[in-house]
């Protein structure tokens, strides 16, 4: 052992912390039209907070339910601002989107938190989680009591959101959770959570609307909710590196009602530990990107044991190889048969496609109906005629 | 000597590796009526047998392994907003070949050895590619899906190959934005950091009149090398109004000038101190490209080639329009034989910029007038059917034009083929020569129609047909119904006269907007309460004839108080007299 004992604690630290391995954040904005511009504004604020704090945009679900930067309405093109000193083009010049316009509605939400979608969704609108991922999932839009409105046309209850949660835990697909939640009632929605390892905070009590901060007179509606206004005020004041230890209890305690003009939530009772532990968080736990490395240091290698184990990884290619080619020389004979056998099957399908119309300019079958025609007003005739004998 | 050999031996280096070189980009600069058409370029390759070891150097891999999981042979894939205003701004980029509908349109050939598995791998494709540019492209099921007969041809050689299936979406309501064009310029060698790409900024290309995004994958067969190769072409045009590019990007609303500044008409007869009815400026307008693309041209993209006539920036103008150059780097223009054209060679890595001041000109340029006018548009009124009318107009006075006209209609819409009805004025000849038709089925299949028609010259087509509006179930509304529901734009392939190269040259109309009968979204509420209402009423009251005895008022014998109180007394008293009794 040629370790030196200032090491030690650096090797130890990924147990100490033994906690995730990833980072990933859902954001969904979920309401539509452009008067609700504040909402996708909240949005993409938190986009750039986790972009920022290094959160790349593959570990990043982006729900934006109305197109604002390329509405016709927006005297900005290609922008979002979430303050009337238009300092910050939220839209910028690099963004994905993975679920936009129609496609965020409450069933693509809840199959994406629970990973239940078809076989060919595309890697980039999958939540790719394990058991040891913190996700922050921030919402925002208009909610009630238990409920938070998707595009104006239908709604996610407080027990769907617990029930996918308590799914993903069953499926192992989280380590800890952020949730956030900007909209009117909020806190009602994270009242029925009932998994482990939930840390919840939300804008408003029940029976409280949640209200927005600001208006731009030139983008002409109002541009930021007060809870996500006050939450972003912190994290670019007191988070501004990826290094930063603040914690989830100094964001907490920022909060203001005398500012936010609403009551804001916390739930702890979920967490693990408490609240002194769930406090204890750092905010970079949920905001930022921590790639924890673990450093097996079980078993001391020595040079021979690697040289083995080499030689035994080159054995397994070769022999890989040489199966492959093995079925390489095989398979064109079956692979004959199946073709012949799919040929006589593409005999029997009717091709797909449009059909070719003709005008009907031929005689023939003209004089075949009005003899047609002719032959039933002829049965007609003799039958009502038998009929008055 | 020795230093010049090396110098020589550089030189041919160079030859070889421009020879050799897979990636070329080209952007041409047009004015129009107080206008810019920019039309940007991309093109590279990748010989087939890298392509199939998975060996990418300029072709982008997230695409390539797209492609090669979906068995798709040649890929056409086009983003576009806004109207080519062909009145003003004459024949379109490309004869329209690098151009789509409104929205998203996609076109690809696919390999598979049957119908069923060529749509299962259309699907897959469209899921990637959802993936990959940020769009709905997943939307297009088989309700908008069809398989065009005679609008399209493969551009690629694809040999003899029989089990080649064509199959064709458009997303006409899709939104193109920003987070569509992020991952069209990643595609890119240079990734929009250097070469001609860097002028692309959303901000400004979003605010364009007209754009369109295109990407093009097609295999090109090679005689001299005898290889293969396969080729990408990315494609961006845009036209951008000058007055309006050059507005600040943090003030772009409007604010009115001090009337000083406005150059006013003073023959009208209200012209005064105070009153101006503004001249329309003859002059072309004064323009950089950084005031115009909001971000400099910052050098040539080192990667793509450099010989003579692979310029990467060209512009097309008279030759009395004086252009000043400012850059701090050496660069090379060349003037084309015709000098209507002059391109230039980008420095690397310094900015370049083309300055232009205000001019007055006296010769403009020829503009080639397009082939066909296009127009479509529903009428009738009602919620239950209307018709919709295509008006295509040929300019020529010399030659008749030959066209495809190809649409594809959402299930919802269903035309009453007996009722189309095609005619030029003033010719009693039948336009229409053939005609391919797959009627719809209720959400399964939209309406595939297309026409091959020809026009006579200087006469003008009218083709019209009803259609029934289908009532949608109430959970199939969008969320924006009221909004009124988009159907894709016609396709118009022009046969012949042929202009353009193997591409062909396309016209596509504007979408329609077509409103459906829509319900009162609050209605199934509004028809709960009321039926509870009913039930509530009915059973309460039957319940009551069931249960109740009704007496009269002077049957029912005295109780002192009523209610519970009454009840209560009754029991005592009764409870008395059984106590009495015992």
């Amino acid at each position: 052992m040629k370790f030196s004992p200032a090491l030690l604690p650096l090797l130890a630290a990924p147990f100490a912390a033994a906690e995730h391995t990833s980072n990933w954040a859902v954001l969904v904005g979920t309401s539509r039209f452009w008067f609700n511009y504040r909402h996708l504004a909240n949005v993409l604020s938190l986009y750039r907070t986790v972009k920022r704090l290094g959160i790349p945009d593959s570990q990043i679900i982006l729900m934006l339910p109305d197109d604002m930067a390329c509405n016709p309405r927006n005297a900005f093109p290609g922008t979002v601002y979430n303050n009337a000193d238009r300092a910050l083009d939220l839209y910028g010049d690099n963004i994905e989107v993975d679920y936009r316009g129609y496609e965020v509605t409450v069933e693509n939400f809840i199959r994406l938190m629970t990973d239940r979608v078809p076989e060919d969704m595309p890697r980039s609108k999958r939540l790719m989680t394990d058991e040891r991922s913190n996700i922050l999932v921030y919402m925002t839009g208009h909610g009630g009591n238990e409920f938070l409105k998707f595009q104006d046309a239908e709604e996610i209850s407080a027990y769907d959101l617990a029930d996918a949660f308590g799914q993903m835990w069953e499926k192992k697909r989280y380590h800890e959770i952020l949730f956030m939640i900007d909209t009117c009632q909020a806190n009602t929605m994270y009242s029925k959570f009932y998994s482990p390892n939930i840390l919840a905070t939300g804008s408003s009590e029940i029976d409280q609307s949640s209200y927005s901060h600001h208006a731009d007179s030139d983008v002409g509606v109002a541009v930021i909710d007060r809870y996500t206004y006050y939450n972003l005020e912190f994290l670019e004041d007191k988070v501004r590196d990826p290094t930063s230890k603040t914690t989830m209890g100094e964001l907490f305690d920022s909060y203001d009602e005398d500012l936010m003009h609403s009551r804001p939530g916390i739930r702890y009772d979920l967490f693990d530990g408490g609240e002194d532990v769930a406090r204890s968080r750092r905010i970079l736990d949920f905001f930022g990107n921590v790639q924890n490395v673990e450093i097996d240091t079980g078993g001391q290698r020595n040079e021979t044991q690697w040289k083995e184990e080499l030689e035994a990884i080159e054995r397994m290619i070769e022999e890989a190889k040489r199966r492959h080619n093995e079925t390489l020389n095989v398979r064109p004979h079956a692979q004959h048969i199946v073709e012949e056998a799919e040929q006589m099957r593409t005999q029997q399908t009717i091709k797909e496609g449009a059909a070719r119309v003709d005008e009907e300019a031929d005689w023939k079958k003209q004089i075949i109906g009005a003899a047609a025609l002719l032959g039933c007003a002829g049965i007609w005739a003799a039958g009502s005629l038998f009929e008055s004998f | 000597m020795l230093s010049f050999l090396l110098l020589l031996f550089l030189n041919a280096l160079l030859a070889t590796v421009s020879a050799e070189s897979d990636y070329h980009e080209r952007l041409n600069l047009r004015p129009l009526p107080q206008s810019l058409l920019a039309s940007f370029n991309f093109r590279s390759k990748e010989w087939a047998s890298a392509f199939a070891q998975q060996n990418f150097r300029y072709f982008p891999r997230s695409l390539g392994q797209i492609l090669q999981h979906a068995h798709t042979k040649e890929l056409h894939l086009r983003f576009s907003v806004g109207r080519w205003d062909a009145e003003n701004w004459g024949s379109r980029v490309f004869h329209g070949a690098r151009e789509g509908g409104n929205g998203v349109e996609l076109w690809a050939w696919i390999e598979a050895q049957n119908e069923e598995e060529a749509f299962s791998r259309w699907l897959t494709l469209v899921n990637s590619l959802s993936g990959l540019f940020c769009a709905s492209l997943n939307f297009i099921d088989a309700t908008r899906t069809i398989r065009p007969v005679m609008a399209f041809e493969p551009e690629g050689n694809h040999g003899n190959a029989s089990n080649l299936h064509l199959l064709h979406g458009m997303l006409p309501h899709e939104v193109v934005c920003t987070e569509n064009l992020t991952p069209f310029l990643k595609l890119l060698p240079c990734k929009g950091k250097a070469g001609i790409s860097s002028l692309l900024d959303g901000h400004k290309f979003f605010d364009a009149a007209f754009q369109t995004m295109a990407i093009d994958v097609r295999p090109v067969c090679d005689k001299a090398h005898d290889d293969c190769y396969l080729e990408m072409e990315q494609t961006v045009d845009m036209v951008l109004d000058v007055d309006r590019s050059k507005r600040p990007q943090d003030n772009p609303i409007p604010r009115p000038l001090p009337i000083e500044e406005i150059e006013c008409d003073l023959s009208k007869s209200y012209s005064g101190g105070d009153t101006c009815y503004p001249l329309k400026k003859q002059a072309e307008p004064a323009w950089t490209l950084k005031e115009l693309f909001g971000r400099p041209l910052k050098g040539a993209c080192p990667l793509s080639d450099e010989e003579p006539g692979s310029e990467p920036l060209c512009i097309n103008v008279p030759p009395e329009r004086t252009i000043n150059i400012s850059t701090t780097g050496p660069y090379k223009e060349a003037r084309s034989a015709m000098d209507t054209i002059r391109c230039f060679h980008l420095p690397q890595l310094t900015e370049f910029d083309l300055v232009l001041p205000e001019q007055q000109m006296t010769t403009g340029l020829v503009r080639q007038q397009p082939q066909l006018f296009a127009a479509r548009t529903i009428n009738g009124h009602g919620q239950e059917r209307g018709s919709a009318q295509s008006v295509i107009t040929n300019p020529s006075t010399t030659d008749a034009v030959e066209f495809v006209y190809l649409e594809s209609l959402p299930w919802f819409m269903k035309p009453y083929l007996h009722t189309l009805r095609a005619h030029v004025a003033n010719s009693p000849e039948n336009p229409v020569k053939e005609t391919y038709y797959r009627p719809a089925v209720d959400r399964q299949r939209g309406t595939h129609l297309e026409i091959r028609m020809v026009i006579p010259p200087a006469s003008t087509l009218t083709l019209t047909y009803d259609f029934e509006k289908a009532i949608l179930r109430y959970t199939e509304y969008p969320p924006d119904a009221n909004r009124g529901f988009d159907a894709a734009p016609a396709v118009i392939r022009i046969l012949s006269p042929q202009q353009g190269d193997e591409k062909g040259s396309y016209i596509r109309t504007t979408p329609l907007l077509l409103p459906l009968p829509t319900p009162d979204f609050s209605m199934p509420y509004n028809v709960i309460i009321l039926t509870s209402t009913v039930m509530a009423l009915g059973f309460g009251n039957i319940f009551n004839l069931l249960v109740r005895r009704f007496v009269g008022a002077d049957e029912v014998p005295a109780m002192g108080a009523g209610g519970l109180k009454g009840i209560l007394a009754a029991k005592l008293v009764s409870l008395k007299a059984k106590l009495g009794k015992a």
